[in-house]
């Protein structure tokens, strides 16, 4: 099934600019799954497209297959200030993701950049490929997701301390998010209302990765405070974009209406969001199985 | 068939079942599927999307009414657990389609059926046989039923 043939198919779909971006989207994670240098090279061929959220979407997943063979292509978006900074910002993640030393010099480099999600997000890739060759990994909690992240798991387990710790704005931004990832882990709703918290703190990229992992676990006591988040307009769109699709993932009712009213947001990114945020509703609500199907559509439109 | 089990309402309420993480879950384990303890008899772990989440299809075989049942829940959610007993009882007779089991403390239990199925039968022809036999009982949620026959060890 996943031949050179079918991997093609799944590309041009990412590609198709007529298509609906849910679909798009789908056939995305279907390459991130399949992984290799040919879905890499599909992902690669659309990073001009005019959708920052899409293009942002497609640094991300190079990120999370840590193929080394996606770095040139990454350091290339870094690289590129007509890249929308969401865009960018997700290719230095993704850089630091794959944790390759080769990176280092252009991470450096970059964690001087005007943007401040930029500088922020090398800042961070660094210090994760240097803990990432230390020998200081025991006694971490297991990550329940598939994600691979943009710091380890904090050696600290108590649920009021990594609260602390995560909302303290004086503390390196690696150190609270290695208390993010933890309560992330722990999964229970102290936990959730603590992350939510995070929502009210100062730096965007640190609330937009709040609103992420708000997404991953699927806990509705987040609603409440990523409704609110999504209704700001003077709201980095950033953050707004990453609290739409983690309520698309939450899939409660109220979530549904809210989306709706967005997805005619200002704002593209946001508007784009909402649509993909529904589609994940869509699916987290019926009885589909896979959410990255395009593999299973790609063979019934042979078969047609 | 004992179709007519109310599973919601067991009498202790509190240990009956527990919850576990699905991803934790394997096959030939237990689950309670649609409020009724099964047997998994199959597992799927679909791929994950944008927030690493992955979906699990299962289907499971009612311990007691050999009925089908499947869910599909996000592995990262809690699912519960029934807790399940096994024993072995020494079969002393059959009165009116009941079996009397030979209890630990030498009392005897005549409050389970033979089952309606082809075990039940088995069991009955093996006693008329004049055979020494073990009946295992599964015990799950407050309800038994007899699951095996075998010979008494000699």
């Amino acid at each position: 099934m996943s031949d050179c043939r079918s991997i093609e198919k799944v590309g041009q779909i990412l590609c198709d600019r007529g298509r609906p971006l849910t679909d798009r989207f789908r056939a995305l994670f279907t390459l991130r799954n399949l992984g290799g240098k040919h879905a890499i090279d599909s992902i690669v061929r659309c990073l001009d497209d005019p959708s920052a959220l899409l293009k942002h979407e497609l640094a991300y997943c190079m990120g999370q297959m840590q193929d080394p063979y996606a770095i040139p292509y990454l350091v290339n978006v870094l690289k590129d200030t007509n890249q929308e900074p969401m865009v960018r910002h997700e290719a230095g993640e993704a850089l630091g993701a794959i944790g390759s030393p080769a990176a280092v010099d252009i991470l450096k480099e970059y964690a001087s950049d005007p943007v401040v999600e930029v500088a922020e997000t090398c800042e961070l890739a660094l210090k994760r490929i240097e803990w990432l060759h230390s020998n200081d990994k025991s006694n971490l909690t297991d990550n329940p997701f598939t994600s691979v992240d943009p710091a380890p798991p904090s050696t600290e387990n108590n649920i009021e301390t990594l609260r602390t710790i995560l909302l303290d704005e004086n503390l390196p931004l690696f150190e609270r998010y290695r208390a993010m990832f933890s309560l992330r882990n722990n999964g229970c709703k102290e936990s959730v209302l603590a992350l939510s918290e995070g929502l009210k703190c100062g730096s965007a990229l640190f609330r937009h990765e709040i609103a992420y992992v708000l997404g991953q676990m699927q806990h509705e006591a987040a609603a409440e405070q990523l409704i609110i988040s999504l209704r700001k307009p003077e709201e980095n769109a950033m953050v707004r974009h990453e609290c739409a699709e983690a309520l698309g993932s939450i899939a409660k009712d109220e979530c549904m209406k809210i989306l709706k009213d967005y997805s005619k947001d200002e704002e593209r990114v946001v508007r784009e969001s909402c649509e993909v945020a529904l589609d994940m509703y869509e699916y987290e609500k019926s009885n589909q199985f896979q959410y990255a199907d395009a593999l299973s559509k790609v063979a019934e439109d042979q078969i047609k | 068939m004992a179709d007519d089990h109310d599973f919601h309402s067991g009498e202790s309420g509190a240990s009956e079942t527990y919850p576990a993480q699905c991803s934790s879950l394997r096959k030939n384990g237990h689950v309670l599927l649609k409020g009724r303890p099964c047997k998994i008899v199959e597992m799927s772990t679909s791929k994950t999307g944008k927030h690493g989440h992955a979906k699990v299809h299962m289907v499971g075989i009612d311990l007691f009414t050999q009925k089908k049942y499947e869910d599909i829940c996000p592995s990262t959610h809690n699912m519960n657990v029934p807790i399940v007993n096994r024993k072995d009882f020494q079969l002393l007779d059959i009165v009116d389609g009941y079996l009397s089991l030979l209890e630990d403390d030498s009392s005897v239990r005549d409050d389970i059926k033979n089952p309606s199925n082809e075990l039940g039968k088995e069991i009955a022809d093996r006693f008329a046989n004049e055979e020494q036999l073990l009946v295992t009982v599964l015990s799950a949620m407050g309800h038994e039923c007899a699951i095996s026959v075998k010979n008494c060890p000699k």
